[in-house]
């Protein structure tokens, strides 16, 4: 046989060896040198956080400016706007009847005015020479128009339920509505400071037809007007030179869809992106101990929840779902899920939600609730009582963040723990969101994490969701006396009786275990040193806070 | 012997020639394989409790490899995950290698017709990329190891079938079959008892370097969410999972996973190409 030939590119055998090796114990070294535990730097093992009320104010004007969302909006239409990347997005080109501001207050809209004259009507009286982005004027026509398309059950928009009261809405001037209700309903014109009061062009909606909200202009009457949208990547808005309000600082804004947390973070890192809301927790450190820029916190009305979307199977025993509650190790997630920037707790609403509410009301709320410590021999024993070892529950997770991924890793922990077989099911970050609108993205799901977002300065937002057939009662919860007080509550026009009303529905919901809360999450706000000014509050769903963004110099 | 082995670009200019590499990585290979087969015994914690008040913390007594960002043992982790990380590869090399050399036998020995549909057929594949197509099927069925491997092994099965196909064709034209065949042997009984046996070596040769290849495809996979599902321990689950670990700057259990990814494919690409040498030489 003859001898194997050389084979070229192979000198130095010897030394590259041994070169091979040491650079393997060196990597390593180098490695086992950058794990090791966080530091906490604040009290109680936790990052020290602080809620600022805003941002310092623009300094001046921009041409353009780039913003990092987590996910593509599916449509911008207004009756599908539930879910934070279409928000982020659309409260700058659509505006509504009234205005939710960045300190959570409500002032006017587009309606200068909104009247009361006996507990059933209210009037609208509308902002005069408010121009649409297609150039028409708005009258009380388009209002009508709008406000009736999101009742129409045919159109199966997402704010239906706040419409339920509603009996007819007219025009009742040139630049006047007049909604008669039903019964009384303290809710219906707080949300009309939400995407429930958008008013969009009646001739705008009708040509775009089914078209409208994915493609073309959205005729709004916002500071900014739909620019191009290239599908995966980015959506680009132009500043509307005819708003009626104070013009916008900035002539653009992009939207850049960065839905892997770490490139999001980078982006921001780098200048791709020049700020972003909702930063992925991992990167709180990074972000916070970078010269870029600057991260803030603000009052977000969010908890973090498990949504318990199928009481069929072992979750329709109460036991079960208190058991889950008692066993999530909450503080671990406060800790490593939110980065040590949010607060454990078991009230499905946040403290910040009963600020109105007096010194009773809000121990009635909020007292006497389940602990948040673990308890893992009483959620054990209440899985034997129940009979449920080792029945298996689904619960979905994803890679958006880890307020997601690491409460299904919690949950499916604790699960274990007590004796419960949870079984994750991934889903893609654009496919999340279907899972608040379409059952069938929900069958086989026994549980999601959900951070819901009080819409208003309301706790109601959220307890009307155990109402029977409600939008998010995905479960089927139905309970007469538990209707009978949200009934109550919602024609309770007076703030301090209707939240003592409220706080027993907090209580009831508690008790249920309906959902199972788990974390108190502020609102976070990243804007490199290049810009300044959005504001740090959850207004941005519905306040138009790209138009106060502008040079920090 | 004049067939060459499918290799990738970057792995080809790895070479066996060498003694001590090739029984260095045959040891890791046999390492690896006892690892996953006494992994339940080895692990020294169940893989999936999570300790949130101890994420990312580095070696200890406790956690010789330190945990990941949800407080999981990453040793436990990484030697459960070698099952799932060795049993798909081999799901996708065992059913590329035997219907690639059902085809390329066929094809090879009965020429014509069948050669040229099945050898075009196959060539078709080859025009698909693999990881696209385990995307693809993972798509429409879900996460799950059995798609991808499923898919991965469409994607290899014409590596093998080229292959044994044109040794079938050398194998063909030597005087021992020709005897056989005027001694009335059946061309099935020549196939399987005497032309398989004979290409067998530098067939399985290439089945090891696919190994390596499959089990860096699934890893990938893992790593895009759409392999295992989020619970199982697999080491491109692990990776994926570890990216909150950069994030947040304690790397540890992140790069482990992506080490022995490394250091396995490696080692299978030396040790099947160490062997394809042994038995080139032996040709000669």
């Amino acid at each position: 046989m003859p001898p194997t030939p050389p084979r070229p590119g192979r000198r130095g055998r010897h030394a590259s060896g041994i070169t091979l090796a040491a650079s393997a114990l060196s990597a390593f070294a180098l490695v086992a040198a950058c794990a090791g535990p966080p530091q906490p730097s604040g009290p109680g093992g936790q990052d020290a956080y602080t809620l600022s009320a805003d941002t310092p104010a623009a300094k001046g004007q921009l041409d353009s400016f780039s913003w990092a969302l987590y996910a593509e909006p599916p449509t911008l239409d207004y009756l599908q706007a539930f879910d934070y990347p279409q928000n982020t997005v659309l409260s700058n080109i659509c505006e509504s009847l009234m205005r939710w501001t960045p300190q959570l207050k409500e002032e006017p809209g587009l309606a200068e005015r909104a009247t009361n004259p006996d507990p059933t009507t209210w009037v609208f009286d509308l902002r005069p020479g408010v121009k649409f982005q297609d150039g028409t004027v708005m009258t009380a026509d388009d209002v009508v128009f709008s406000l009736d398309r999101q009742r129409n059950p045919d159109n199966g928009g997402a704010w239906a339920n706040e419409f339920q009261n509603v009996d007819t809405i007219a025009r009742t001037g040139p630049l006047q509505v007049t909604i008669k209700l039903k019964t009384p309903d303290s809710q219906f014109p707080q949300y009309m400071a939400t995407a429930a009061g958008v008013v969009a062009s009646a001739r705008g909606v009708q040509a775009a037809g089914k078209d409208y909200g994915t493609s073309g202009s959205l005729d709004c009457t916002g500071p900014y007007r739909l620019g191009s949208w290239t599908k995966g990547q980015s959506i680009e808005l132009d500043r509307f030179d005819d708003y009626w309000g104070a013009r916008a600082k900035s002539k653009k804004v992009v939207f850049e869809f960065l839905t892997d947390p770490s490139a999001r973070t980078n982006a921001l890192l780098t200048g791709e992106a020049d700020g972003g809301y909702l930063i992925p927790t991992e990167s709180y450190a990074r972000l916070k101990n970078s010269s870029a820029g600057t991260l803030y916190f603000g009052e977000s009305l969010s908890t973090v929840n498990v949504n318990v979307t199928n009481t069929h199977g072992p979750l329709g025993d109460v036991r079960v779902r208190k058991a889950l509650s008692l066993a999530i190790d909450r503080a671990g997630f406060v800790s490593t899920g939110l980065g040590g920037n949010g607060t454990a707790t078991t009230s499905l609403t946040s403290k910040a939600a009963w600020a109105a509410a007096d010194a009773a009301t809000q121990q009635a709320a909020l007292g006497g609730l389940q602990p948040t410590a673990q308890d893992i021999a009483q959620a054990t024993q209440l899985i034997k009582d129940a009979g449920a070892r080792g029945k298996t529950l689904t619960m979905a997770t994803s890679s958006i963040g880890q307020d997601v991924s690491l409460l299904a890793t919690a949950v499916q922990s604790a699960g274990t723990r007590i004796g419960l077989d949870i079984q994750l099911r991934t889903i893609a970050p654009d496919a999340f969101t279907a899972l608040f609108t379409d059952p069938k993205a929900r069958e086989g799901i026994d549980m999601f994490p959900e951070t819901y977002y009080l819409s208003i300065t309301d706790p109601m937002d959220l307890l009307t969701n155990f109402q029977t057939g409600s939008y998010q009662n995905y479960a089927g919860y139905s309970d007469k006396a538990y209707d009978d007080l949200v009934k109550q509550a919602v024609g309770t026009y007076d703030p301090a009786q209707r939240l003592a009303i409220e706080a027993r529905l907090n209580q009831q919901a508690a008790d249920q275990a309906l959902w199972i809360p788990v974390a108190q999450w502020p609102t976070s706000l990243f804007m490199n040193k290049r810009i300044t000014g959005a504001p740090t509050t959850i207004s941005y769903m519905y306040y138009p806070w790209a138009a106060d963004v502008g040079a920090a110099r | 012997m004049t067939t060459v082995l499918t290799r990738r670009p970057g792995l080809a200019r790895l070479r066996a020639a060498r003694q001590p590499l090739y029984l260095a990585c045959l040891g890791f290979v046999v390492l690896v394989v006892l690892a996953a087969l006494l992994a339940p015994w080895l692990a020294p914690g169940d893989p999936n409790t999570v300790d949130l008040g101890n994420v990312l913390a580095g070696p200890s007594a406790d956690h010789l490899l330190g945990v990941d960002a949800a407080g999981r043992d990453t040793l436990s982790r990484l030697l459960l995950g070698a099952r799932t990380s060795l049993i798909g590869p081999l799901g996708v090399v065992v059913f590329a290698t035997l219907a690639g050399v059902a085809v390329g036998v066929a094809a090879g020995w009965r020429g014509g017709w069948l050669d040229s549909v099945l050898s075009r057929s196959t060539e078709l594949v080859f025009a698909f990329p693999g990881m696209l197509l385990a995307i693809l099927i993972v798509t429409v069925y879900g996460e799950g190891l059995l798609a991808p491997v499923l898919a991965l092994a469409i994607a290899y099965l014409p590596y093998v079938s080229r292959l044994t196909r044109s040794l079938v064709l050398a194998e063909r034209e030597r005087p021992y079959v020709a005897a056989y065949q005027v001694q009335g042997h059946s061309s099935l009984q020549i196939c399987l008892r005497h032309v398989i046996p004979n290409i067998a070596p530098v067939v399985l040769a290439q089945s090891t370097i696919n190994f390596g290849y499959a089990l860096i495809d699934l890893a990938g996979l893992s790593y895009l969410g759409l392999g295992v599902p989020a619970l199982t321990p697999d080491w491109g689950r692990m990776v994926f999972d570890g990216q909150t670990a950069i994030q947040r700057g304690y790397p540890l259990s992140a790069l482990l996973p992506c080490l022995v990814i490394v250091l396995t494919v490696v080692a299978f690409n030396v040790v099947g190409e160490r062997w394809a040498d042994q038995v080139a030489r032996r040709d000669r």
